[in-house]
């Protein structure tokens, strides 16, 4: 009885551990994010390619993604030889100040503010059985986004300390 | 009524004075191999070696593309908190005070400013970080690309403390400065990113710089190996060096009897009262410890940089 309390247990936790962000609607953020070109002054023009169940998600979604991807991950492209790395410096960021980026990406969040889908076009590849993959470019506000993090105190400034 | 304001204000003041403490300064400048390659490097005769150094002043009054990609810079620097130290107006400034200490003298004796060989050299523009700024364009057929290199170099240690190289996708069309501008843009946050790591050890391990001790050789007989109480001169400077470095973090890389030699000493950035610490009063501490009983020891200190400070001991 014991080992299936602690096996129970350890699979939970494991669960907890590796399921990927979700946003407030139940839907996990699941993306692949690429460079798509350097952006104006102070943005990031990125292309997301999110992962859902539906072949026409709302812009907010894809939007999220693209604000989550240059917090956390970071982009590259390998033919135009972009590579940043995450604004936040890295994913352990999420972590520390769960509860600031809940209430970010929640549905209206914060998030909303940096984003802009570059036009209405998108790509769409249906990759398995009520599986897409969604495309988009997005322009991320990182300038401004940077200065409201760090006004919150949830990234350090160059200058911090000093 | 009055004297509570001025209490309030006297001890709010070293809290403000503590939150505007030394920032680091950064100053651009072409590296030398962009000089060398765009013909703004100049010679002089050192004792019958021709040396070649960068030309400044020649690069920033004449290409265009370089006054561009450093204003870029300094902007995006200046965004983050922290503008850049600008090396047209620190060259300018050097030079306008060299003529002016030139033209000074005193209204009684007409004597002019005094300045050792040693004062000249050291009239040079500095900052705490130097970042180099390279670029090259690569042409193949109608293609045109660019190559970009920013190092950040310390100026305390000489050590590169942030990077960001590589070369642009190729462009039929884009015009020679927006490539590099877009470079710019592009290799910015990886180097600031880098910055802020060094930055944030600086705060945690506190400055790295060298230290020297020497000894004058005024025939006094002094030497490292004089004892005080039992120990070794060599000793009690070593002991002193553990208590006052960040995390007794320093390394002692020679010693004999008339010198020692101090490398990656980690020196607080605050002194006690809050203000800034550099080497040379790091190293002035040092010479007021042991001018104080049983030393007795007059000594003078040497700063070569912002990030090295000879102690002589023996005399003044």
């Amino acid at each position: 009885m014991a080992k299936k309390i602690l096996l129970l247990t350890v699979a939970l936790l494991l669960g907890v551990c590796l399921a990927p962000a979700k946003d407030n609607s139940g839907d996990e953020l699941n993306y692949e994010i690429e460079g798509a070109g350097t952006g104006a002054q102070g943005s990031y023009l990125v292309k997301v390619w999110g992962l859902t169940s539906k072949n026409n998600p709302g812009d907010d979604y894809l939007c999220k993604c693209a604000v989550h991807g240059v917090l956390f991950r970071g982009f590259s492209n390998k033919e135009l030889r972009q590579s940043q790395r995450p604004l936040a410096g890295s994913a352990l960021v999420e972590q520390q100040h769960a509860d600031f980026f809940k209430d970010f990406f929640s549905d209206g969040g914060s998030y909303k503010n940096y984003a802009t889908m570059v036009s209405a076009n998108r790509e769409v590849v249906k990759i398995a059985k009520k599986k897409y993959k969604v495309g988009a470019v997005v322009t991320v506000n990182k300038e401004q986004l940077l200065k409201d993090l760090q006004a919150a105190g949830v990234v350090r400034g160059l200058t911090t300390g000093f | 009524m009055k004297k509570y304001i001025f209490l309030m204000a006297a001890l709010i003041m070293p809290l403000l004075m503590e939150g505007q403490a030394k920032k680091p300064t950064i100053m651009v400048v072409p590296a030398d191999v962009w000089c060398s390659e765009n013909g703004y490097m100049t010679t002089y005769d050192n004792q019958g070696d021709e040396v070649s150094v960068p030309d400044y002043e020649k690069a920033m009054q004449n290409d265009m593309d370089l006054v561009n990609a450093i204003t870029k810079i300094g902007e995006l620097m200046a965004e983050r908190g922290l503008p850049l130290k600008d090396l047209a107006s620190t060259v300018r400034s050097i030079r306008q005070s060299s003529a002016e200490d030139e033209m000074t003298v005193s209204r009684s004796s007409g004597s002019s400013l005094a300045e050792s060989p040693l004062d000249k050299l050291l009239n040079r523009a500095k900052a705490d970080i130097l970042v180099e700024l390279a670029w090259k364009i690569n042409t193949v057929g109608p293609k045109q690309s660019v190559t970009y290199t920013l190092r950040g170099i310390d100026a305390y240690t000489n050590k590169q403390v942030a990077a960001a190289q590589g070369t642009g996708a190729p462009s039929f069309s884009a015009e020679i400065p927006v490539l590099i501008e877009e470079a710019t843009l592009e290799k910015m946050d990886g180097f600031i990113a880098q910055l802020q790591a060094h930055f944030d050890d600086l705060l945690a391990n506190g400055r790295e710089v060298n230290v020297n001790i020497r000894v004058f050789d005024n025939g006094s007989g002094m030497s490292l190996e004089d004892e005080y109480d039992g120990y070794e001169l060599i000793d009690i400077i070593d002991d002193w060096m553990a208590q006052n470095t960040v995390q007794h973090r320093y390394s002692l890389t020679d010693a004999t009897e008339n010198m020692m030699r101090f490398e990656q000493v980690r020196i607080p950035l605050y002194r006690e009262n809050g203000m800034p610490m550099d080497t040379r009063r790091f190293v002035t501490e040092l010479r007021r410890y042991l001018s104080k009983e049983p030393f007795n020891i007059t000594s003078k200190v040497l700063t070569k940089g912002l990030g090295r400070a000879d102690l002589v001991l023996g005399e003044k």
